[in-house]
């Protein structure tokens, strides 16, 4: 009797287990039912800090209707192009969305919207040096991935762009550990010459 | 009064404030004070070596950041950390020659003072190869570890050598762990009061920098090379011979013991080098803890330096009281070969909380294994202390270089598996201990010379019979007569100097 019912509860543990598994979900398992464009050309540059990004994205009409009733939110988001993935594994693609590290750049949060909506937003200073492409992210009222589009094919190789990074030197930090570096030198050759005088001083003690 | 109680100490000890040797060299590790000679150099010792990791693994916490500003790929972050850590192989036998002829004092303060630029320019690297110069040219300043050790050799007497080496150098290496929660909270500070982030990594590592700086002002200006004064001084008055650095450096290169110790600390301190560069990175990925607590369980693993290194050296003194010399040898080969038992283990666990837990076992053992290893070396060589301590030391670092280029690059094995293999190489380059032997007191498996090989013998037999003839060696012959006590049997030091040089034996 006790095992039955142990073997009752695990069983409805684990179904809810696999259940959630489903649903905290995966890439594949999105809809592509939003349409995105974003204003870069392809191969374009942009500077970090100064330039802007438009993204205008509106729901698929080709889908049939209702396929949105779900939608609640939209997330924009700058990511990774592969040639940046490459020997990064921080910035890996996985198709389990929790742990999927390609898009790590948030552009904007909005309602969703059956008709088209757009952002323009300026790039940055703390995007590094990439390649990119936008994509957006559809999310039910769970909070849960439900859809998306980007601005790129589905092999992610096509209009993508480029952003150039601030170094995040200035001419003063240069110009400080230049000044410290000789200081440091030219206090050791003070030393020496500090330590050759005390010898010379106590030999003729 | 404790003033006339110090004073009325000075007149016992001879005018020092802790009892000494007859070289002048304490018999008792005061933690607590910081009166010259003896406990001050301690003090600056562990100090600036403290400075000189906190620089060389500035970098490491802050890579999330500077991977991004400077474009780097897993190959050049990888290059990079092997980068710091070979540096420092040749500057540590360089370090050791410059002990032997100049004296620690003004060989560790020029050396950091050389290594602070590498620092500063921290601040302006911009490419990969720019970073890999300037984490190659700050990880020199890893050689301090020579300095410290040969200082302490100097000022300290044989029962509590192994204790003074073991604890300036474990409070020294806390520095790779301490750097892991300074760097990243001195990066939010800046940022905070209003600097990009790319901008902010940079002057963060100005604290390192400074601290550096000022490490190396104090050491010169506080420090002492020896008991009685410094090189200079001594060497001028004729009360030390200034040596030849040939000479110095064919004895060290002819000493096989030097050499075995050398692989053997490959795979203590190489070991440690590796994990500190490796441990987090194999949580994350394998645990999948959040990069945060990756980050201090891998500081967790360099703040066990706080006592295990220290316990190492102690145990060795311990042992020594008893067993001599072969009580130390024992205690190094048996400790090192748990760690490296414990190291495969820890490649074979699937849990987070046991693997955690065997890490930091594994931690305190190979830690004290490093101590153990300092409680032998210095009676290895008193003429060449400085290069085989140099050998030694920059042994750690090969092993730290081929450790992570064999088992810890590229895709050939898992992670779990490299550790594995580590623990397996561990134990294999322990091995080699079985043939070190000690004419005056033995080895692991043989007890002393029947021929009955003293230690003036063995010390002697660093000095040619030219060199003897005009006295060169009058230092060494002390502290021959002070490292009876490695024979196991309570000897107590004699407090006046020995007349006459016993005959030497030749080269034993």
């Amino acid at each position: 009797m006790a095992a039955s019912t142990l073997l009752f509860v695990a069983s409805i543990l684990l179904s809810s287990f696999a259940l959630s598994c489903n649903a905290s979900g995966t890439f594949s398992a999105l809809q592509k039912s939003i349409l995105l464009t974003s204003s870069p050309k392809s191969g374009q540059v942009l500077k970090a800090g100064e330039a802007n990004i438009t993204v205008t994205w509106s729901f698929n009409k080709t889908y049939p209707a209702g396929t949105d009733s779900a939608y609640k939110t939209v997330k924009v988001k700058l990511c990774y192009a592969p040639i940046s993935q490459k020997d990064r594994g921080w910035r890996k693609t996985k198709d389990e969305l929790k742990k999927d590290r390609t898009c790590q750049h948030k552009i904007v949060k909005r309602d969703y919207k059956p008709e088209s909506d757009s952002v323009t937003w300026t790039v940055e200073r703390d995007i590094p040096t990439a390649t990119y492409f936008v994509r957006a992210y559809v999310f039910n009222a769970e909070e849960k991935e439900v859809a998306y589009g980007q601005s790129t094919n589905d092999g992610k190789k096509t209009n993508l762009f480029e952003v150039e990074a601030i170094t995040g030197r200035h001419v003063s930090l240069d110009i400080a550990s230049a000044c410290f570096s000789v200081f440091s030198i030219v206090s050791l050759a003070g030393f020496f010459y500090l330590e050759k005088r005390k010898a010379n001083a106590s030999q003729q003690k | 009064m404790e003033n006339s109680q110090t004073e009325s100490n000075r007149e016992n000890n001879g005018g020092f404030s802790s009892p000494v040797d007859s070289e002048h060299k304490a018999t008792k590790l005061r933690i607590q004070s910081v009166a010259a000679p003896h406990m001050r150099a301690f003090h600056l010792s562990w100090i600036s070596f403290f400075a000189c990791f906190v620089s060389t693994f500035a970098a490491p916490p802050l890579i999330p950041l500077i991977r991004d500003n400077l474009d780097l790929t897993s190959t050049d972050i990888g290059n990079a950390g092997v980068a710091a850590v070979s540096g420092a192989v040749f500057a540590r036998i360089v370090m050791g020659t410059l002990c032997d002829l100049f004296g620690p004092r003004v060989a560790s303060a020029a050396l950091m003072l050389l290594t602070t630029p590498a620092v500063y320019c921290s601040a302006l690297a911009n490419s990969p190869a720019s970073f890999l110069l300037v984490r190659f040219f700050t990880g020199f300043s890893l050689s301090t570890f020579v300095s410290t050790q040969y200082w302490m050799s100097s000022m300290f007497s044989a029962p509590v050598v192994g204790t003074a080496n073991g604890v300036a150098a474990g409070w020294g290496n806390l520095g790779g762990g301490a750097t892991q929660l300074i760097m990243p909270y001195v990066f939010t500070l800046i940022h905070h009061i209003g600097a990009t982030k790319f901008t902010a990594w940079r002057i963060a590592f100005f604290v390192p920098a400074v601290f550096q700086t000022l490490s190396a002002y104090s050491v010169f200006f506080l420090g002492q090379d020896l008991p009685d004064g410094d090189f200079a001084k001594l060497q001028k008055s004729g009360d030390k011979h200034k040596d030849k650095f040939s000479q110095v450096f064919y004895q060290a290169i002819t000493n096989y013991r030097g050499w075995i110790l050398a692989l053997t600390y490959g795979y203590c301190f190489g070991v440690e080098l590796t994990v500190d560069n490796i441990i987090a990175q194999y949580f994350y990925d394998r645990f999948h803890v959040n990069l945060h607590t990756a980050g201090i369980i891998a500081a967790s693993f360099g703040l066990a330096n706080l006592f295990s290194r220290p316990l190492g050296g102690y145990v060795s003194d311990v042992m020594a009281t008893r067993y001599g010399m072969r009580g130390r040898l024992w205690t190094l080969f048996l400790v090192q070969i748990l760690g490296g038992c414990l190291c495969v283990l820890l490649g074979r666990l699937g849990s987070l909380s046991t693997s955690v837990t065997v890490m930091l076992v594994f931690s305190v053992f190979v830690q004290a294994s490093c101590g153990l290893t300092y409680g032998v070396v210095p009676f290895v060589s008193r003429r060449s202390l400085g290069v085989i301590s140099g050998l030694i030391g920059g042994g750690g670092n090969v092993g730290a270089v081929l450790t992570q280029v064999v088992f810890f690059r590229g895709s050939r094995f898992k992670t779990e598996t490299g550790i594995t293999l580590m623990g397996v190489t561990i134990i294999c380059c322990t091995l080699p201990m079985m043939f070190i032997y000690f004419p005056q007191w033995g080895g692991l498996f043989w007890g002393p010379s029947s021929k009955g090989i003293t230690e003036e013998n063995y010390y002697m037999s660093e000095w040619s019979k030219e060199e003897q003839e005009q006295g060169f060696h009058k230092a060494s012959l002390k502290f021959a007569n002070n490292s009876k006590g490695e024979r196991g049997k309570r000897v107590a030091s004699a407090p006046t100097p020995l007349e006459g040089t016993p005959e030497s034996y030749g080269h034993v």
